[in-house]
């Protein structure tokens, strides 16, 4: 059993993962860029349905948590499948989520209330979710900016330290989607049970069992 | 068969008065007789109009019709494909296609507690007993946003006037279907099934309130509610209860479905109120379905007019 593992699964595995880690690159680009192309389509199409607004202010949430997990799953995969190579996939990640993210945050703005900032003002004093999910986005947006190979080099150690709030950010995302919904209704929790897991990957002592266990 | 106007089958001056009492409220009527004239045919989008329907009269038939605010009817596609109805799915445009085969007919409603007249009543009694008219309503879901309905209903004080509530009834309250074999979502265990709403007497008595059993001229569609419901259309939405297997007079304010699963987010009352925010967002806006801006949300949906003397000196934060 054993030897089949090692000659069917792991020398494989060895030989091709960083071939597997070139050809996910470009589609992380493509399926990245997919939400947005099908969100066009059905707008020109009229296929959003009885509430447009609404509709692509979920969507768009929606592409940023997941492409947000996605990127939060990087560094796990690569500890846990010694994949180096698959680390390069998660700036775009992370960038496109943020995208999302931006355009998620435009759309209420914009579009769900047209730019009357006394009526957005107010929603956000009286709504905690919106507070959350303001907070989220922005952290998105400052990690997206800093993400730039110039502030990279000059932030040297304080970058890193920086780029943790990605998992605030996560958070964040999270029970943003948990507090929107009426209670009962279940869609956000696959996502938060995701996210939760993947964080919890994080903590100290589970980090320490499983360098033990490598 | 000819139609009818609906002057020559109800005595000109009750009708009149009627009319004139149902015009400032800004209700259309047509008789039974005119909507029986045109039931056996599908829905036409198009100006197929009961004839009898006088021309100061809104009309519906055409989806071009208004309520008394002039604001225009919701699509009728918007209106059967946009629907809460949790005992299906929670995915408004879902509901529909779950409740395409559900099984409304026969139908009846239990009639009990504190009335003189109990027992069940079938479909076919309430039909023949209770003739429906049209009633174009805003309706404004919790949620924030909107629609212009036009019902076919008959107001509830008829079948309470028949069903004689006792001077100890204080409420009326409401159960819908509960059938887990035929609505999936009643497998959701976070809500304690069936549905339940209630009403005060007063408010259960307001000419506003109707049971509905029509929608744009036609028999209502499972997704709203088929094949009777309650719409009081200065509560949010999910205050008309759907597909209503159950009526009872009680004295206790009832606990609705939405009262016992978030007692602090849902009152009994829930009266459409821009000034009282719900906890998680606020209600001070809404967008109508088929409009791009929001719109501001009007006290009791517009209707403070006919139902704010029910409430008066009553907290209206404290009484949500």
């Amino acid at each position: 059993m054993k030897a089949w593992i090692l000659e069917n699964i792991s020398k494989p595995w060895r030989k091709n993962k960083k071939v597997l880690a070139s050809i996910l690159h470009p589609l992380v680009h493509l399926g990245s860029s997919l939400p947005l192309l099908v969100g066009l389509w059905d707008f020109w199409q009229g296929g959003l349905g009885a509430n447009p607004i609404l509709e692509i202010t979920h969507r768009s949430g929606k592409t940023a948590l997941t492409l947000l997990i996605l990127s939060l799953s990087i560094s796990p995969l690569r500890q846990l499948l010694k994949w180096n190579q698959v680390n390069k996939l998660r700036r775009p990640l992370g960038l496109y989520a943020a995208f999302y993210a931006g355009i998620h945050l435009s759309i209420y703005i914009g579009l769900d209330y047209g730019f009357q900032w006394r009526a957005l003002l107010a929603n956000s004093l009286t709504n905690t979710f919106i507070l959350i999910g303001s907070a989220a986005g922005t952290i998105l947006l400052v990690l997206a900016i800093t993400s730039l190979n110039y502030f990279l080099r000059k932030m040297g150690p304080r970058w890193k330290r920086l780029h943790r709030f990605v998992y605030a950010a996560g958070i964040l995302a999270a029970l943003h989607f948990i507090l929107a919904v009426k209670p009962g209704v279940l869609r956000p929790w696959p996502y938060a049970s995701i996210m939760a897991l993947l964080l919890a990957y994080r903590l100290p002592p589970v980090q320490n069992w499983v360098k033990n266990s490598l | 068969m000819t139609k009818k106007l609906s002057s020559e089958i109800t005595p000109q001056t009750t009708y009149l008065n009627r009319k004139q009492f149902l015009k400032a409220l800004g209700i259309v009527s047509t008789s039974a007789a005119v909507l029986a004239a045109c039931k056996d045919k599908p829905f036409i989008s198009g100006g197929d109009l009961p004839s009898g329907t006088s021309p100061e009269v809104h009309t519906s038939g055409a989806g071009v019709g208004t309520d008394e605010l002039s604001d225009t009817l919701t699509n009728f596609e918007d209106v059967i494909g946009y629907n809460n109805f949790y005992e299906f799915t929670t995915d408004k445009e879902g509901v529909a296609k779950l409740a395409k085969d559900f099984q409304t007919s026969p139908w009846e409603m239990q009639i009990g507690g504190l009335v003189e007249n109990p027992g069940p009543i079938s479909m076919e009694e309430i039909r023949t007993r209770y003739p429906t008219e049209e009633r174009i309503y805003r309706m404004r879901c919790v949620e924030g946003w909107s629609m212009v309905i036009p019902w076919h209903g008959f107001p509830l004080a008829a079948l309470l006037e028949d069903i004689k509530p006792m001077p100890s009834a204080k409420y009326v309250r409401f159960e819908s279907i509960y059938d887990p074999q035929a609505l999936p979502g009643q497998s959701n265990r976070y809500f304690p099934w069936p549905y339940v709403e209630g009403l005060r007497m007063d408010e259960a008595y307001h000419d506003l309130t109707i049971l509905a059993t029509g929608i744009y001229g036609e028999d209502l569609l499972p997704q709203n509610g088929a094949p009777i419901r309650l719409v009081v259309p200065w509560k949010y939405g999910f205050k008309s209860i759907k597909s209503i297997v159950k009526i009872d007079l009680v004295e206790e304010m009832p606990v609705s479905l939405w009262m016992e699963s978030a007692p602090n987010e849902y009152g009994f009352y829930a009266n459409v109120n821009p000034t009282v925010d719900h906890p998680r967002w606020s209600q001070a806006t809404e967008r109508r379905i088929g409009e791009f801006s929001r719109r501001p949300t009007l006290m009791f949906n517009g209707y403070e007019d006919e139902v704010g003397s029910l409430y008066e000196g009553m907290d209206l934060r404290e009484y949500f």
